[in-house]
């Protein structure tokens, strides 16, 4: 819709193709790239240079402090194979696949449900939207503090809703198997922004669809995976993409979960929350050892970049 | 492919590099050779940063044409913006420095040698001092010191334990009067956990490592008999109890160890609360640990002199009382006057000087956070011995470091 419009206005009034000069076509440029340069700039400064000198620092031994010093690929092979200097590099990988494998369906199911119901009420929909995004601006470390309450062994209300259907309450964030499915939950209930996406997408399947499965005698469970699921395959596939991406690089959840009472972070009982950015980050910033985390995000990024490339290789992307 | 793809790509690598190069701003002072800019954690209270102000204005009176610039930055941050401004060559001219970055700081030339004849070192507690040495040498003053000692639930403890025998009969009578109260608020093996292990070790006579720095000592039997005093203490203070959002102020856990930064908060949010303070419990000699700042001069001041000069004003005799009190621990400077405190601060000046420095290894903080911590939380949730737990860690920890001993 909006490129033919803006080819008519840049065609001049009347709609009148005028043959131009050479030097019009030049300014063209000129405007063109002004108009990108902000864009660009952003991105050569604050991506890409950045990105760069991390793969130089990646190659060195540095603290920060002093001059790095060039070791080639050490920090590599020490990170995949010696497990004195790294004990726990391994483990933060396990922990970092484990949540993704659990929150990305969990965020995307419960994306998709409150978009659902919120595209079937008439009234109140906007306050509901309201809402169900407000995780997603609360802070995060408020986000912390309120879930360290609701998992409270003691008083926690999660606890106490699972006693009322007679489930012994557990102490979720302090229990190494309990720790990731915990996270996973925070996870699921912030998925605000993948829920408007998913309302987005079903907003923009036609009615017409719709009402010719009804007409064909479809019932809604009928029409939810036969018309309303395939139609959304591109939005699925679009948050499957970007929910993984995001999920391999959380940080900031568990940061605030288990850095509570002034405690210094090293990753929940005995290391079950120690995502790989967490351990990244204690790595960068904690251990003096800038060079090995560099090195660390550029293992990160050669993973998403692979994990990336088989979803688009072998998961469906056309609606249907 | 996909932007996502490569936005998700570049913010993995963002992770580390835009940190590299952020931070900064805090340097200067270069310009103008009359202003210093210091570094400290954020203020307490409100109160704390009016006594600070006070002896910076002092400072300033008795140095006409200088100015002090403070620049307070929030504990939790604090060293990953400093590590950031000594990156991009913007540190400031002197700071507070947490004392296990003392010896790293000081061995790559980050900072300075206090220079000769700034301060007579037979005027301040050894302890304090001694953590700001490295291979023998003095690379900054402390400001304050601190420790931590047992708190124990006034109602619940009538008279605090004073050897582990005791600490283990009346956390059990505790947890047996009541099954919903733990004894203790028996520490976990997280970094924090860890950080408090030596003062028990020290406790039971023993060290983590040799004075020397050259051996491991963790894995000999006064750290064993340390870590199992702390596994026996679980059966009388389940987890669940004390994995509860504040478990002592809350009266579910009869005993905690803490420092007294939690005093004051406590008494604020919990003023129904009946507690004292005693010295840790031990089992052949008192001991402790020490915590505190330190504050040092970074080699890429220009102001050096006037910067020593600043540090040596807040550490000396008429002003260190009230700085260490606003720093939240006790005096550096023996004649310094300690701030009068509530009946909870004799425990703590007692436990004091007691107290042992940590282990001045440069890789410290890895050791404890890496290897100590988990072995404690192996042996405290039963997966392993606290032997074995602690023979395992301490042949890392050999390896790691490339000791023999």
């Amino acid at each position: 819709m909006a490129a033919p419009v803006l080819e008519r206005v840049a065609a001049g009034p009347g709609g009148r193709r005028a043959r131009r000069r050479p030097g019009a076509r030049r300014r063209d440029h000129l405007i063109g790239w002004l108009l990108v340069a902000p864009a660009l700039v952003y991105f050569l400064v604050f991506l890409l240079y950045p990105a760069l000198s991390a793969l130089y620092y990646s190659f060195t031994d540095w603290n920060l402090r002093t001059e790095a010093s060039w070791v080639g690929l050490a920090n590599y092979a020490d990170l995949l194979f010696d497990d004195v200097k790294y004990p726990h590099f391994w483990k933060s990988v396990g922990v970092t696949l484990q949540y993704t494998l659990v929150a990305v369906p969990l965020t995307l199911v419960s994306a998709l449900v409150q978009a659902l119901l919120l595209n079937a009420i008439r009234r109140g929909a906007n306050v509901f939207r309201l809402l169900l995004f407000l995780p997603v601006v609360t802070a995060e470390a408020a986000v912390g503090a309120i879930w360290r309450w609701l998992y409270d062994p003691q008083y926690g209300l999660i606890n106490t809703l699972l006693g009322l259907v007679g489930i012994p309450g557990q102490n979720w964030l302090n229990t190494p198997e309990l720790v990731i499915p915990a996270l996973a939950f925070i996870a699921a209930w912030q998925c605000g922004i993948s829920m408007i996406i998913y309302l987005a997408g079903l907003k923009g399947i036609p009615g017409a669809i719709q009402e010719a499965a009804i007409i064909d005698g479809a019932g809604p469970w009928q029409r939810f995976w036969r018309v309303t699921f395939p139609m959304l395959r591109p939005t699925t596939f679009y948050l499957l993409v970007t929910g993984v991406i995001a999920a391999l690089q959380v940080f900031g959840l568990v940061y605030v979960i288990f850095s509570g009472n002034g405690r210094s972070v090293t990753g929940g009982p005995e290391q079950s929350g120690l995502t790989y950015v967490l351990h990244l980050y204690l790595f960068a910033f904690r251990y003096d050892a800038m060079g090995a985390a560099c090195a660390m995000s550029f293992i990160l990024l050669v993973f998403i970049v692979i994990v990336t490339a088989l979803q688009f290789r072998f998961v469906k992307q056309e609606a249907a | 492919m996909s932007r996502g793809l490569v936005r998700g790509a570049v913010v993995a690598v963002l992770a580390t590099g835009l940190a590299a190069c952020g931070g900064g701003g805090g340097g200067g002072g270069q310009g103008d050779s009359k202003e210093l800019t210091f570094w400290m954690y954020q203020d307490r209270t409100p109160q704390a940063g009016q006594v600070i102000e006070k002896v910076r204005q002092d400072f300033e009176k008795a140095n006409p044409g200088v100015t002090v610039k403070l620049v307070k930055i929030p504990k939790d941050d604090y060293n990953t913006k400093l590590g950031s401004a000594v990156a991009s060559k913007s540190a400031p001219d002197a700071g507070i420095l947490d004392q296990p970055l003392v010896s790293k700081y000081a061995l790559d030339g980050t900072i300075k040698e206090v220079p000769a004849g700034l301060i007579s070192e037979a005027d301040y507690y050894k302890g304090a001092l001694d953590t700001n040495r490295a291979g023998g040498k003095l690379y900054g003053l402390p400001q304050d010191q601190t420790t931590v000692a047992l708190f124990y639930n006034k109602k619940l403890v009538p008279t605090p334990p004073k050897t582990w025998d005791e600490l283990k009969q009346v956390a059990a009578r505790v947890h047996a009067a009541d099954a919903n109260v733990a004894g203790m608020n028996v520490p976990k093996g997280d970094g924090y956990g860890a950080w408090m292990f030596p003062g028990i070790v020290h406790g039971a006579g023993g060290e983590m490592v040799d004075d020397e720095g050259k051996k491991v000592l963790f894995d000999q039997p006064p750290a064993v008999e340390a870590l199992q005093l702390w596994a026996d203490l679980l059966k009388s203070s389940p987890r669940k109890i004390t994995d509860s959002d504040k478990p002592f102020e809350n009266g579910m856990a009869a005993m905690t160890i803490s420092g007294p930064w939690d005093v004051p908060t406590i008494r604020e949010q919990f003023p129904d609360l009946d507690f004292g303070v005693a010295p840790l419990p031990y089992k052949s000699e008192p001991a402790g640990n020490i915590g505190g700042e330190d504050s040092v001069v970074f080699s890429t001041s220009q102001n050096q002199d006037l910067a020593w000069k600043w540090l040596a004003f807040m550490s000396n005799a008429a002003n260190n009382g009230a700085v260490a009190d606003a720093l939240g621990g006790f005096p550096v400077h023996l004649k310094a006057q300690a701030v009068a405190g509530g009946p909870e601060q004799a425990a703590f000046l007692e436990q004091l000087k007691v107290a042992h420095a940590r282990p001045a290894v440069p890789q410290w903080i890895q050791v404890n956070d890496e290897i100590i911590a988990p072995a404690i939380e192996s042996a405290l949730s039963g997966k392993t011995t606290a032997q074995q737990a602690l023979t395992d860690a301490a042949a890392k920890t050999r390896s790691l470091l490339g000791w023999n001993g």
